[in-house]
């Protein structure tokens, strides 16, 4: 219970009616001296007149909220114009505090009534609320940080969000110093002008409190002036008020420091405290974390790219006499790596290439690294075994001997110029699809090579076949990615091989790298947009007849221009 | 066949133009006999030739392969090319475009790097390959990602490499909401993004629906704008309010019912009595296929114009190929029963019917149908 609730009560006689009041309550019984004692502690002004409006007596507080009050006369100021108007709620600014009040009438005051004036300062409610608007503000700052930090996982990109998010919300200058690898490293700064540019170790010096961060030994915010900054003054130019002060704040990372922003105010703005260090700690620990996550995925991004070189087929050879291309479309298009592969090199003996074509069980990047092992092996074997099918024998053993590898299917050959024209194309096959020829009428064939897995049975069969091509003809060896899309009206039909064939027919006069593509525009359009398994084509053609020489240009498909087939 | 337009790399270019080109007309004739055989080696040698006698790369790019290309769209569009000469010929085009590409090497003043791309689904790459040329010939540094860019391949690119700008190449209106998610991914990031391709509409009005920072109606606005805005702003902001009414995404997940209910409509008129041929069914449902694509996008910016310059433009190609266009009406007839229900969409099928319904395009049809789609 409330006493404040009772104001009037000390005043009211033993016995009176009225509401139940504490000083009923049984045992204790405190008297009108020890009540008004304690009505001088109740936060709000209390204040209690007679009948005819003069002031009878008032706690504490009243005296401190209402100056000007005189026991035994009417109140004056903005109370006493309230009382004056009849008014029942009495709202007022006095010597700079909100005060807002009620007036209660007591009838059984002295007998004879009168009434009381609760009145209350309503400042420190709204510094309260002010102080919560701010707060929100902090917060929307901070979520906004958030959602503006993460949105980049390149460390240039992230480090320049970092200091353009902190202004002005935080500083009019920001910048960032990045931890120092060896002699130098860079700053990055927003506000008036926004720029980047390196630092050395000798200007860190210069600046204790940014060198002493660096090293992870500031754990606190700390402010210093311009003058303790020297070193680093190219990096906060834009910032030239000796009067001004910085904030240092470490930015923590994973075991070190992802860096040290430094907050820089001019003096026409307040200067830091203890809610903008709170605020600018929690902006950093954000801020740090968006820049060690940007760190980690450049260093493992690094790493995938250098090893994704070894997993993607290589770029295809200029061979004098074999037009060349291939289309590649990994099922994870994300990681761009697949299961299938193939590899083609200039033959060692006799002009013409050697090649391969092959599709390791699986996807992703465990069958692009079975693959990359298939390609190199073959290397190797094809170095010491000129014929296919020995070479697909000692291969099988190798998958087999494996314990990690699975098996795959393939095929190997090579296609050499013929004495009258053409090229001479020679296959040995291992479980796979076979190759389809286009002859120059339009016509497709299938070279049905056979074969078995390579790298399933111990006992396995390969044969081999052999095809000529006319100048212009060509062969086409595809993955069972391509016949497999699904895809067309129903979203789930085959693109199959009678459609390949049909396809392929119209591509009659076409150069080789025209056709990988129009291949894999195809199945584009059959796929839609939707999953599909790894695909690939390679073509091998036989030089029109008509241009006789070879332009000196890669006659694989164009683009991209980091010279990856895609 | 394929109802896609045509490549062409400057469908905006004037030809001629305000600015001196030093490729003579004789080049130009001699430069289509080369793309009408798909002789790729007398190509490379006639563009390398011109190169070699002073003719400025970008002249070339722009003043020969450029609109060599246009015309092979319009000889395909026009039915005097079949898709497979096309498609040879846009192939030895862009392999002059290397071999300039290969021949020049542009001065590096530190204008900063642009990544170029085309969006999921876009095949069109020889405009972008252009375009990618001219802006390293004048001194940026340019990585193509090359045509049909998975949005999620873009992403992981820009988090590994500092891009300054994402320029995107879209000529096909159907492919704007798969261009839109690359635009709004580059956003996320902080990569502005210069759009450009006619896929973009009249003055690139679509571009500024999707939230694209810049818009260039040909490769050499691209490279002046660039110079002129460099760094470039981040700026734009997609206007595709609309979308919360939930019509696309319930336009998507209908996607294969309203083709069924169309290619059963349209086959069942052309071959009443028997089966057609698995060819000829494949290449209606490819075209029909597409049809829902220009309207889906149609209702993904909001603008009908998406559909009638689809449904404009088929009718012309129908028409060259001596197919009557009233097929085309009665598939988008077909429209009406499995997406009633949904009225904005049927705004645009509407506007689109009523396009189809002119006197002088598809006299024959009834006056039946007018008006029983929901129009809003």
């Amino acid at each position: 219970m409330s006493v404040a609730k009772h104001g009037p009560q000390p005043v009211r006689r033993p016995g009176e009616a009225g509401e139940p009041a504490a000083s009923d309550a049984p045992g204790v019984r405190p008297d009108a001296a020890e009540l008004a004692g304690l009505l001088d502690l109740v936060d709000q002004a209390v204040v209690v007149c007679d009948q005819a409006g003069k002031l009878r007596w008032c706690n504490a507080p009243a005296w401190r909220l209402l100056p000007g009050l005189r026991l035994g006369e009417a109140p004056t100021g903005p109370l006493g114009r309230a009382a004056a108007r009849g008014d029942k709620l009495f709202e007022a600014e006095v010597e700079g505090r909100e005060l807002s009040g009620r007036r209660v009438e007591r009838d059984s005051l002295w007998g004879v009534g009168g009434h009381a004036w609760l009145v209350r300062d309503e400042s420190g409610d709204r510094e309260r609320l002010l102080s919560q608007a701010a707060q929100g503000t902090r917060s929307e700052f901070l979520a906004e940080a958030g959602r503006t930090l993460c949105a980049s996982l390149h460390p240039g990109r992230t480090v320049r969000a970092v200091v353009k998010t902190a202004v002005p919300a935080l500083a009019d200058t920001a910048a960032v110093f990045l931890p120092i690898d060896g002699t130098w490293s860079a700053w990055h700064r927003a506000g008036p002008d926004q720029a980047s540019g390196r630092f050395t170790v000798a200007e860190a010096e210069e600046a204790p409190l940014v060198a002493r961060a660096l090293r992870g030994l500031l754990t606190r915010p700390e402010r210093c002036g311009r003058r303790d900054l020297t070193g680093l003054a190219d990096a906060l130019a834009p910032w030239r008020d000796d009067d001004g002060e910085a904030l240092v704040v470490t930015l923590p990372g994973v075991g070190a420091p992802s860096g040290v922003l430094v907050l820089a105010r001019g003096s026409g703005r307040p200067a830091f405290d203890a809610a903008d260090t709170d605020l600018a700690e929690e902006f950093a620990a954000r801020a740090g974390m968006a820049l060690a996550a940007a760190a980690l995925y450049t260093e493992q991004a690094d790493a995938a790219s250098a090893m994704h070189e070894e997993l993607v087929p290589d770029a295809l050879p200029r061979i004098p006499g074999v037009h060349l291309a291939a289309a590649y479309r990994p099922a994870h298009e994300g990681l761009q790596l697949s299961g299938d592969f193939y590899h083609v090199r200039p033959s060692a003996v006799g002009g013409g290439a050697d090649f391969v074509f092959g599709d390791v069980c699986g996807s992703g990047v465990e069958a692009a690294v079975i693959g990359g092992r298939v390609r190199r092996s073959l290397r190797t074997l094809a170095a010491v075994e000129s014929q296919p099918v020995p070479v697909l024998h000692r291969l099988n053993e190798l998958l087999l001997e494996d314990s990690t590898a699975t098996f795959a299917t393939m095929v190997f050959g090579s296609a050499r110029p013929a004495e009258n024209g053409g090229l001479d194309v020679l296959v040995a096959g291992g479980g796979h699809l076979p190759p389809l020829v286009l002859r120059t009428n339009g016509r497709v064939e299938d070279v049905d090579i056979g074969g078995t897995l390579v790298g399933a049975l111990p006992e396995a069969e390969f044969e081999q076949a052999t095809v000529h091509l006319a100048p212009g003809e060509l062969m086409l060896l595809y993955s069972d990615g391509i016949t497999e899309a699904r895809g067309g009206p129903t979203e789930q039909e085959m693109y199959g091989e009678h459609r390949l064939i049909r396809d392929l027919a119209t591509c009659a006069g076409m150069p080789a790298g025209a056709v990988a593509e129009r291949v894999d525009l195809l199945l584009g359009q059959w796929l839609a947009g939707r999953p599909h398994d790894d695909l690939a084509v390679l073509v091998i053609q036989a030089p029109p007849a008509q241009p006789a020489a070879t332009p000196a240009l890669r006659s694989e498909r164009a683009e991209p221009v980091d010279g990856r087939p895609r | 066949m394929t109802a896609e337009p045509a490549e062409s790399a400057e469908p905006a270019e004037p030809v001629g133009g305000t600015d001196v080109t030093d490729v003579t007309d004789d080049a130009r004739t001699a430069f289509d006999q080369c793309l009408a055989q798909a002789d790729e080696a007398a190509a490379t040698t006639l563009v390398l030739d011109l190169l070699d006698r002073g003719v400025s790369a970008e002249d070339l790019l722009l003043d020969l392969i450029a609109p060599a290309q246009a015309a092979v769209g319009a000889r395909w569009a026009a039915n005097e090319w079949n898709v497979a000469q096309e498609h040879a010929a846009t192939y030895v085009s862009d392999r002059a475009v290397s071999a300039l590409a290969v021949a020049t090497r542009a001065v590096r003043d530190g204008r900063g790097s642009v990544v170029l791309a085309c969006p999921d689904g876009e095949w069109h790459s020889l405009p972008a390959r252009v375009v990618s040329e001219v802006l390293r010939l004048r001194g940026f540094r340019v990585h193509f990602l090359g045509s049909s860019v998975p949005t999620a391949h873009l992403v992981s690119y820009l988090h590994q490499h500092d891009s300054d700008l994402m320029a995107m190449s879209c000529m096909l209106a159907a492919r704007l909401p798969r261009a839109y998610r690359a635009v709004e991914a580059c956003r996320l990031v902080g990569v502005p993004v210069l759009a450009g391709g006619s896929g973009f509409g009249p003055e690139g009005v679509w571009a500024r629906s999707l939230g694209a920072s810049m818009y260039a109606p040909t490769a050499r606005a691209a490279a002046d704008i660039l110079l002129r805005r460099w760094p470039p702003p981040l700026t734009g902001h997609p206007t595709l309010d609309h979308l919360a009414d939930g019509e696309y995404a319930e336009l998507s997940g209908r996607r294969g019912a309203a083709l069924d209910a169309m290619v059963r409509q349209v086959t069942s008129r052309i071959s009443p009595l028997g089966e057609l041929t698995e060819e000829s069914h494949d290449l209606v449902v490819e075209n029909l296929g597409f049809l829902m694509d220009n309207l889906s996008a149609a209702v993904f910016v909001d603008d009908a114009r998406v559909f009638t310059a689809f449904l404009d433009f088929t009718v012309d190609m129908m028409t060259a190929r001596g197919i009557p266009p009233a097929s085309l009406l009665l598939a988008v007839q077909a429209l009406t029963q499995p997406l009633h229900d949904l009225p904005r969409t049927m705004g645009h099928v509407t506007v689109g019917r009523e396009r189809l319904e002119r006197p002088d395009t598809v006299p024959e049809i009834a006056d039946e149908d007018r008006g029983s789609g929901a129009v809003p």
